[in-house]
């Protein structure tokens, strides 16, 4: 790299990245379905899928529908559980020279403490992203995730489990998500994600079932990015830590509109299983915008927003 | 088992020509276009996922069965059913579509083959063409049951002829062929085994739901060994989303989720809880 051009290096909530951009849990698998498609190298890190402490079969099917430029899910965190990942995923991870945040979550907070417990003791896990807002889970997930009280008990019992970097990723689905956020920075969080899926549902007019066996579900894409935008700024606002910013991004332009808003960071998700290359497409237009803009590094760019 | 294999499991995404897109039955369309990569390795059973437009409010890709492989080129027959496939069936001759292939398993060939019964419900016929293709060109006897709502939305069944497929029509409203449900003509064929000179038959089936289900029951009560091509509403096609499972049995007596796009879409019958 020539020395004009702009750095995308960036260090956030203890994570070392050659690039500000990550692929959001639960929409890049374990990396391996994507080596077709784009060198894992170039990402800025990778969240894996969901995972619980034994593995977990998932929802009923339909678990997916389209809507207007978004799509809703009740996957139900369908996975092979901590020790399935480190035994059979992990190591496929380890092959690359990016870090490797793991989404955890769980039912109860003792899962969520033995997860981190299994992790913190595994060789090529980079940071822990705390999931309290899966919203197709009947107990646990969201459930910590709209509770101030219990994200901050939730957050500081697996605090207390790991020295590694802690991120939560906050649910969209509260009143005021400052609360939440403020609650888990407050509990020893060193990073926060923001936002996990809106809670919403689509209907068959024909039949008048709903379009997911779960009846609500997730949605995510184009549709929620102002919410999210809107979220970040907020949080931005409210806190000290580190933000990674996601929510619809699918695009460069999506991205600058996040550093702007104040995200540290950024989650490609949804994008992915429409085009596998846009994380790396997001990548070179962000080094495009900031060599246009005369901007030196990314870490200007965070929270530029001009109010 | 004979299955199909390939040494080259890689996928592509990749833009393409589209060299013609016409109507070939009543909502039914003909897509094809130059895609050498996919061709050269795609299997039969196996699928393309569409990106429909990065401008428009569907988000998603769409999957389609490979239907036809031709030199460097590929079709997919589609039915014209939601927002994206009418988007779809309105590109032209000239257009670039994305596509992403080849995708999914195959279908396996057990040995001493005879004869293969596919059948297809609507649309799902388009998914069995390439396997029909395939086993002619092996030499193994093929039925093909085609069903339809009517006349004026039957498919393939020129083409099967064109491969010396022995054709059985059924339409829902008897307009022609059979009066009733493809899986009536199933029943009667595997109900005769010495009249059909069925030896050792295997059922190949893709289409409805319900289909399916009953396509299942029959081969079931007469002991043939049946693969079926599932559909599924699909997110990415990769096996990262999850959204597109099937109930599989398990051996513990239990069941788990199988990604369609993945461990799929052709699954034997008998392993499926439906």
């Amino acid at each position: 790299m020539d020395n004009n051009s702009p750095s995308l290096e960036t260090h956030v909530a203890g994570i070392r990245m050659k690039n500000p951009v990550m692929t959001a849990s639960g929409t890049f698998g374990y990396g391996n379905e994507y080596a077709d498609f784009i060198d894992l190298n170039q990402l800025g890190a990778t969240v894996v899928k969901g995972i619980t402490s034994v593995p977990w079969p998932g929802n009923p099917m339909q678990r997916i529908a389209e809507t207007p430029s978004g799509m809703l899910n009740a996957i139900g965190l369908q996975n092979v559980g901590v020790d399935g990942f480190i035994e059979k995923k992990l190591p496929y991870l380890r092959n690359f020279d990016v870090p490797v945040i793991v989404n955890i979550c769980g039912e109860q907070l003792g899962e969520y403490e033995e997860v981190t417990e299994k992790l913190n003791a595994t060789d090529g896990v980079t940071a822990i992203e705390l999931n309290i807002s899966c919203p197709n889970l009947h107990c646990g997930g969201m459930s910590f995730g709209v509770d101030p009280e219990l994200t901050h008990e939730l957050v500081k019992a697996v605090r207390e489990k790991t020295d590694l970097p802690l991120l939560v990723k906050l649910s969209p689905n509260v009143t005021d998500i400052t609360v939440t956020a403020s609650a888990a920075a407050d509990a020893g969080a060193d990073g926060l994600s923001v936002i996990n899926t809106v809670l919403g549902m689509a209907i068959d007019i024909k039949s008048r079932r709903p379009m997911l066996e779960n009846v609500t579900g997730g949605l995510s894409g184009p549709a929620i990015k102002p919410i999210a935008l809107r979220m970040v700024w907020q949080v931005y606002n409210t806190v000290k830590i580190p933000i990674i910013g996601m929510g619809g991004i699918m695009t460069r332009d999506d991205a600058i509109e996040f550093f702007i808003a104040g995200a540290s960071a950024v989650a490609v998700g949804t994008a992915n299983f429409v085009n596998p290359r846009a994380p790396l497409d997001i990548i070179d237009g962000i080094r495009e915008y900031l060599e246009q803009n005369g901007i030196d590094s990314i870490e200007e760019l965070v929270g530029s927003l001009r109010t | 088992m004979q299955t199909y294999t390939s040494d080259q499991p890689k996928k592509f995404d990749l833009v393409t020509k589209i060299l013609a897109n016409e109507q070939v039955a009543q909502d039914h369309y003909l897509l094809r276009c130059v895609c050498p990569e996919i061709a050269e390795s795609a299997l039969p059973g196996q699928f393309i996922h569409v990106l429909i437009s990065q401008k428009s409010a569907l988000l998603l890709r769409r999957p389609f069965t490979i239907y036809t492989v031709e030199d460097d080129q590929i079709t997919i027959l589609y039915q014209r059913i939601g927002a994206g496939t009418d988007v779809l069936s309105h590109l032209n001759c000239g257009d670039l579509v994305r596509v992403m292939g080849p995708l999914g398993n195959s279908f396996c060939i057990p040995p001493n083959l005879d004869p293969a019964i596919v059948v297809g419900g609507g649309a799902g016929i388009a998914s069995l063409m390439l396997h029909a293709a395939a086993l002619r060109k092996l030499g193994v006897r093929t039925l093909g049951l085609v069903g339809s709502i009517n006349a004026a939305r039957l498919l393939t069944v020129e083409d099967l002829g064109a491969i010396d497929v022995e054709t059985y029509i059924s339409t829902d409203d008897g307009s022609i062929g059979h009066h009733g449900f493809v899986t009536e003509v199933l029943t009667q064929i595997l109900e005769q085994p010495q009249v059909y000179e069925l030896h050792n038959p295997v059922v190949y089936a893709c289409g409805p739901h319900g289909m399916l289900r009953a396509v299942t029951k029959i081969s079931r009560s007469y002991r043939v060994p049946t693969q079926l091509a599932m559909e599924n509403r699909m997110g990415c096609a990769m096996g990262v989303c999850l959204g597109c499972v099937c109930k599989i049995r398990t051996s513990d007596g239990g069941f788990e989720y199988q990604r369609v796009c993945t461990e799929g879409p052709v699954f034997d019958a008998e392993d499926i809880v439906w």
